[in-house]
């Protein structure tokens, strides 16, 4: 999917969005880079890994499993795009 | 007999010098090694002017070189200061400069992010990264430096049991944190305690959750040394996604594992966790929270095979109650007690009527006394005489006993029950947070003119913090313009996450914020 729809943002900016409003902001994080770290500047914390996916999986129809909740999938928000787009192929 | 720390290390390096002591972020480090490099490090200190009861900051993510820190400090005399990693900038300067701490263990990154009024007040930084940069504000050793002292030599300090080890820093009311002091003596009845009752061996593997500024850290790191066992520190790429730390506890032959219950709350309900996996734990601890009844039937029958403890104590006496889980009660048991105290140290419940509570059902605030308790805490001597009082029971000598603030019940099975706090302190995650800190962070915004800050109850993380705020224009401020501005100046698990505007807030008939109508307001 590279091609983004003119109604909706684009997933990534969705999955940006939800985390600026609702993970780092409430850590007084005004602001990421899509290839940053999340886990290493502390935007995501133990109980923000399972609202986001939550969120993932209400918003994109996915679903994510117990064991793809891993460092490697939701490492970044370029990660965290891949894993979703990986997973709506499917 | 151990008196001082480093000489759990000394024992141990000499009948384990090729065995693991500690691994973290993929790499280990024998005893040997350990013993020698925190020698190294001891001399570095020394000669740049540690001496004794000078305070030294450890200020870096979790590493093998947090362990070589702590016992460089204390071989040099000195008193280490854990650091959090993660907190602002703003309040790792002011413990600075409230501990008058003069050299800091920590690298680059952390470093450049303090400031200059900061560095400017330090005569040195030793860097744990090798890159060498250059910067201002005091002098700077990479720790390719070591490699210049001798690795068997060490400073020449005398110090007692009854010196300060370590100060570790807790939320406070006053809208600052206090730094708690612990002598020798404090550290090493817990962990003599500890090593006796949970029978720790050179076969163990111990994990390390806690962040180092927490006092459960204590257990982890001087358990392992004691006994000439391997610790593994859980870092923060572990730490956050369950199934990855539930692999590490099969991987790394975890056998005792010591962490606040929401953690062990998020495995069991996000790891799919299976008994053969984890078949090589045998004790689990926990503290720093209520561990809820319905998860902990859960873990109990996941665990069978694992003994289960309830610790108790706040940082000033580490632990000094604990029970151990007895599955076949747990279905009828409503409540989890904090138990009986430990073997070497006291503790008593005392009435309204100032009277030790003897009678099964009676309830009072609990008091503490014996080795484990603290002198009190760094350069706060009115907050000191508040907590640390004298034993008034006590008739034949003097002696101090530290006051919880806890109240408990006792029970007719002889053990103690929690059932609140006489103030306002809370936890989440097992942190403990002073809500007036929090409100003294948000009153400091120009913009805000009342706070309050609510304990939510929840399951997993014990409590969730919401704030209820007037401000001075009729408009209300962006929730995230005052999160942000929060951010600055306390722990992020501080922050509230929910913030709610009042125009006025409800008052007592003495003027002070009505948290009973105000809870009503606001329902949480």
């Amino acid at each position: 999917m590279t091609t983004a729809n003119n109604t909706q943002p684009a997933i990534k900016d969705q999955i940006r969005e939800f985390i600026q409003e609702n993970l780092a902001s409430v850590k007084g994080i005004t602001s990421f880079r899509d290839d940053e770290s999340l886990m290493e500047n502390g935007v995501i914390d133990s109980l923000g890994i399972f609202r986001l996916v939550t969120f993932l999986e209400e918003s994109f129809g996915v679903r994510i499993g117990d064991e793809e909740i891993n460092p490697e999938n939701l490492k970044t928000v370029d990660t965290i795009e891949q894993l979703v787009l990986a997973k709506s192929k499917k | 007999m151990a008196y001082i720390l480093q000489q759990l290390l000394t024992k141990s390096a000499a009948l384990y010098p090729e065995k693991t002591a500690v691994w973290a972020r993929g790499r280990s480090i024998t005893y040997r090694e350990l013993d020698q490099r925190s020698n190294q490090l001891a001399q570095l200190l020394h000669q740049h002017g540690v001496r004794k009861g000078d305070r030294v900051g450890i200020y870096f993510p979790k590493a093998i070189e947090s362990v070589i820190s702590m016992f460089a400090v204390i071989k040099a005399g000195g008193v280490y200061v854990p650091l959090d990693p993660a907190a602002p900038a703003d309040r790792v300067s002011y413990i600075i400069g409230n501990c008058g701490i003069r050299v800091l263990i920590t690298n680059d990154e952390k470093r450049r992010g303090l400031g200059e009024a900061t560095l400017s007040t330090l005569d040195l930084a030793v860097l744990t990264d090798l890159e060498l940069k250059s910067g201002n504000g005091g002098k700077i050793a990479p720790w390719s430096m070591l490699s210049q002292y001798s690795a068997t030599d060490k400073p020449a300090v005398s110090l007692t049991e009854t010196d300060l080890a370590y100060i570790l820093y807790t939320s406070g009311s006053t809208g600052r944190p206090k730094g708690v002091m612990l002598s020798h003596q404090n550290a090493l009845t817990f962990v003599e305690w500890c090593a006796a009752t949970f029978h720790i061996t050179s076969e163990d593997h111990l994990s390390n959750h806690a962040p180092l500024h927490f006092d459960l850290s204590v257990f982890d790191v001087y358990n392992t040394i004691e006994a000439g066992a391997t610790v593994y520190l859980v870092t923060e790429d572990i730490a956050l996604f369950p199934v990855t730390l539930a692999n590490f506890i099969e991987s790394k032959g975890i056998t005792v594992w010591y962490s606040v219950p929401s953690q062990l709350i998020l495995l069991l309900l996000h790891a799919n966790l299976k008994r053969e996996k984890l078949a090589k734990l045998r004790t689990v601890l926990f503290a720093g929270e209520v561990f809820p009844m319905k998860y902990l039937r859960q873990l109990s029958e996941l665990l069978p095979h694992v003994d289960l403890y309830n610790l108790y104590g706040p940082t000033e006496t580490n632990v000094c109650t604990y029970y151990k889980v007895e599955p076949n009660r747990l279905d009828s048991m409503d409540k989890l007690p904090i138990g009986i105290a430990c073997e070497n140290t006291e503790v008593f419940a005392i009435n309204d009527q100032d009277q030790i509570v003897t009678a099964p059902g009676e309830s009072g605030e609990l008091y503490v006394r014996g080795p484990a308790v603290t002198y009190g805490y760094w350069a706060d001597a009115e907050k000191t005489a508040k907590m640390v009082v004298p034993n008034r029971f006590q008739k034949n000598f003097q002696e101090n006993m530290y006051r919880t603030g806890d109240l408990v019940t006792l029970a007719e099975d002889g053990n103690y029950y929690f059932m609140g706090r006489r103030d306002s302190m809370i936890k989440s995650r097992g942190y403990r947070i002073e809500l007036g800190e929090i409100e003294s962070a948000l009153l400091s915004h120009p913009g805000v003119k009342e706070a309050a800050a609510l304990a939510v109850p929840d399951d997993v993380v014990g409590n969730r913090i919401k704030a209820v705020v007037s401000t001075h224009e009729a408009k209300p401020l962006p929730s995230s313009e005052l999160q942000t501005f929060c951010a600055a100046k306390i722990p992020k698990y501080m922050i509230p996450e929910l913030i709610e505007f009042m125009e006025d807030l409800p008052k007592t008939s003495t003027g002070k914020i009505d948290r009973v109508r105000l809870a009503q307001a606001v329902p949480v």
